[in-house]
């Protein structure tokens, strides 16, 4: 492992990623009147901050982001979404509510399913901002998170560094089809494609359930023993190839980078069988959806916000094992 | 009157043995089935004939193959459980938590497998004394038993390890369970499941309690008439169910050290019913074999394992894995049609 190399890469990669810039003003915008008379009254505002799996190993992270801004806000803000990516379940719940809500937070199940939503609670005079997962295709006034192709493309660049230029990946990911995986791995291939040395042999759709992503990797393994780097984009394959790693002594053969940073994700780098991990501080995210809401309801303009990414190595990875 | 029942369901192991008996035989067709997808996989890839692939695949279809086992058990009794998945998650995942508050292993998979035993006493009671159907029942406990597991865990990774708190003197033997191999060569969980496999194949096919099984599915009516406790015999077969379905998310729990209550064995109920049914049990009840079960689960775990190792599209990897179904239990149909 080049520590040097990637402590490069996570400075680098630590800097602002590239948004677009979106200000949206209040005065553009016609607020629903019984919302304009409760902020004129000065009661507090009834938002919505609406997640697309509340089973997920993320959403106590962002429900505590969101009652943090509540309290500091003065807002009431109240946690929803569907127990599993159900954008029905996510579009019925939305709709049964509106009438009551001020203000909209959403990260969408389906960014095509919700967007056609999210503009008709918009045309009802409520303000609607996306966090976590986007919806560029709706007319949301402001997204809050990581952008999910600058987070893979930071993923691909730090494999590429990792494995010194060349060598054999395999991408893995949970969800092969779904926005946010596919967002990230085009960013992914991007990175790697810059490094002539490097190939991308598959992309490894391994299901949701432990044990079929550990099989899933365990069988590509076997069938590309010629892999020298495994880049997972998200939470949960990234434990399973390191675990992958560690229990064939591959820690010098095979390369692991990947995202968030669950337990056994903490562990798996500090014994050195994952090389980098990529986190998106979901507390962060859910803090900043209810922050942006309440202030725009408030008479201010407001733009899109990077929440950044943090980068775990071996070397820094004690900051979060001490937490 | 026990030969009454007999005549509409009986257990095939009790069939007289003979080479025309064998090849009629339900499992015949599944056995060749998985035989011709064996062979083109060892043409076709470099890495399926090999003893670590095919120990490899022996561990990965043991947790679906012990969740199956008793899976045939409520088939054949008539009824079908859709709440195997959430009673995996719940009872694995609530004996991690037992094992990181500082629990010996005993108790803690004690407490697991009884966990397994009330939510299949209460699918039982509800399919049977409740009369509701067991799809309905099931379901509903399909939801309320993942809901208890999120709620119990909070949503959060249940991450078995010392720095949680879990004794290492338990959590070496809770792994050795999980992820040991007997002799160094054989995974333990393979050799759960073949211990499973051939005592659940004793008691369907040697049993007061198997012949009974079959005869409740072949007909309650009969059944009852017979003077066999029908509902007894359905529980039985639900809380048979519950048991295994805990002990494999046990085991799970011991082999990957991390579970979460939104994603493990979501959806795994349908891969259970879909290898019991390959190979060979009916949702209408009375017909089913261990031996076609552990055939079915072959050829489900050996079609995922062979398309990774052909490095088969994601995408294409789902729609072969159904049209394998299909085309199974379609064979597996038209050929008892054909013997009349």
């Amino acid at each position: 492992m080049k520590a040097r190399q990637i402590i490069l890469a996570a400075a680098l990669s630590l800097l602002p990623l590239q948004f677009a810039h979106a200000d949206s003003k209040p005065a553009d915008f016609p607020l629903a009147e019984r919302i304009k008379a409760k902020v004129a009254a000065g009661q507090p505002l009834d938002l919505y901050v609406s997640y697309h799996d509340v089973s997920n190993e993320f959403a106590p992270f962002m429900k505590a982001g969101v009652a943090k801004a509540a309290e500091a806000d003065k807002v009431n803000a109240n946690f929803i979404g569907p127990v599993g990516a159900d954008a029905d379940g996510q579009i019925s719940e939305i709709e049964t509510l509106m009438g009551k809500m001020d203000g909209l937070a959403i990260s969408s199940v389906s960014t095509d399913a919700l967007a056609p939503l999210i503009d008709r609670v918009l045309a009802a005079g409520i303000p609607v901002v996306t966090f976590n997962t986007d919806n560029p295709d709706s007319k949301r006034l402001a997204f809050a998170g990581q952008d999910l192709v600058q987070s893979g493309r930071e993923a691909g660049k730090l494999m590429a560094t990792t494995l010194g230029g060349k060598g054999k990946v395999m991408i893995t990911t949970i969800d092969a089809a779904a926005q946010w995986s596919l967002d990230r791995e085009k960013g992914a291939r991007e990175a790697l494609a810059a490094e002539s040395g490097i190939e991308v042999v598959q992309t490894l759709n391994t299901g949701t359930d432990p044990q079929e992503i550990y099989s899933a990797i365990e069988n590509a393994m076997l069938a590309n023993p010629t892999v020298t780097g495994i880049l997972s984009l998200e939470c949960c394959s990234t434990p399973a190839a390191g675990t992958w790693v560690e229990r064939n002594n591959a820690a010098d053969k095979v390369k692991v980078v990947g995202f968030d940073l669950l337990d056994q994700t903490v562990g798996l780098v500090e014994s050195g069988n994952i090389q980098a991990t990529i986190d998106q501080a979901p507390e962060k995210q859910g803090f900043a959806a209810v922050d942006l809401l309440a202030k725009f309801i408030k008479g201010e303009t407001i733009d899109n916000l990077d929440t950044g990414v943090g980068i775990y190595t071996k070397e820094n990875i004690g900051e979060v094992a001490k937490k | 009157m026990a030969d009454a029942v007999r005549t509409g369901a009986r257990a095939p192991a009790m069939d007289r043995f003979s080479l025309s008996r064998l090849l009629r035989a339900r499992e015949t067709g599944v056995f060749f089935a998985l035989l011709v997808l064996c062979i083109f996989l060892s043409i076709a890839t470099d890495g399926f004939l090999t003893s670590l692939n095919l120990l490899n695949v022996g561990r990965q279809v043991s947790l679906l193959g012990i969740m199956a086992v008793g899976m045939t058990f409520v088939l054949i009794s008539g009824e079908v459980d859709l709440s195997v998945g959430s009673t995996y998650a719940f009872s694995g995942l609530a004996t991690g938590m037992l094992i990181i508050a500082g629990w010996g292993l005993m108790p803690a998979i004690c407490v697991g497998l009884l966990t397994g035993v009330a939510i299949g006493l209460i699918n039982g009671v509800l399919s049977t004394y409740g009369r509701l159907p067991s799809l309905i029942a099931t379901l509903g406990m399909l939801s309320i038993v993942r809901g208890a597991a999120l709620i119990l865990t909070n949503g959060q990774p249940v991450t078995v390890n010392i720095r949680n708190g879990a004794d290492a003197g338990v959590l070496e033997t809770f792994s050795y369970m999980g992820q040991g191999y007997l002799f160094g060569i054989v995974p333990m969980q393979l050799v759960f499941f073949i211990i499973i496999a051939a005592l659940a194949w004793i008691v369907l096919s040697y049993t007061n309690f198997g012949f009974r099984v079959f005869a409740v599915g072949g007909s309650a009516k009969a059944a009852r008439v017979s003077g066999i406790s029908v509902n007894t015999v359905k529980i039985w077969a639900f809380v048979l169910m519950g048991v295994l379905a805990a002990f494999a998310g046990i085991l799970s729990l011991a082999f990957l050290p991390s579970g979460q209550a939104g994603r493990t064995g979501l959806g795994l109920e349908l891969d259970v019913i879909a290898a019991t049914i390959v190979g060979g049990a009916s949702l209408s009840g009375g017909e089913g074999t261990i031996l076609g079960t552990i055939l079915g689960v072959l050829i489900i775990g050996v079609m995922r394992n062979g398309l990774v190792l052909m490095g088969v599209s994601p995408f294409v990897q789902e729609l072969m894995i159904g049209l394998v179904i299909i085309i199974a239990v379609g064979i597996d149909k038209w050929t008892m049609r054909k013997r009349g």
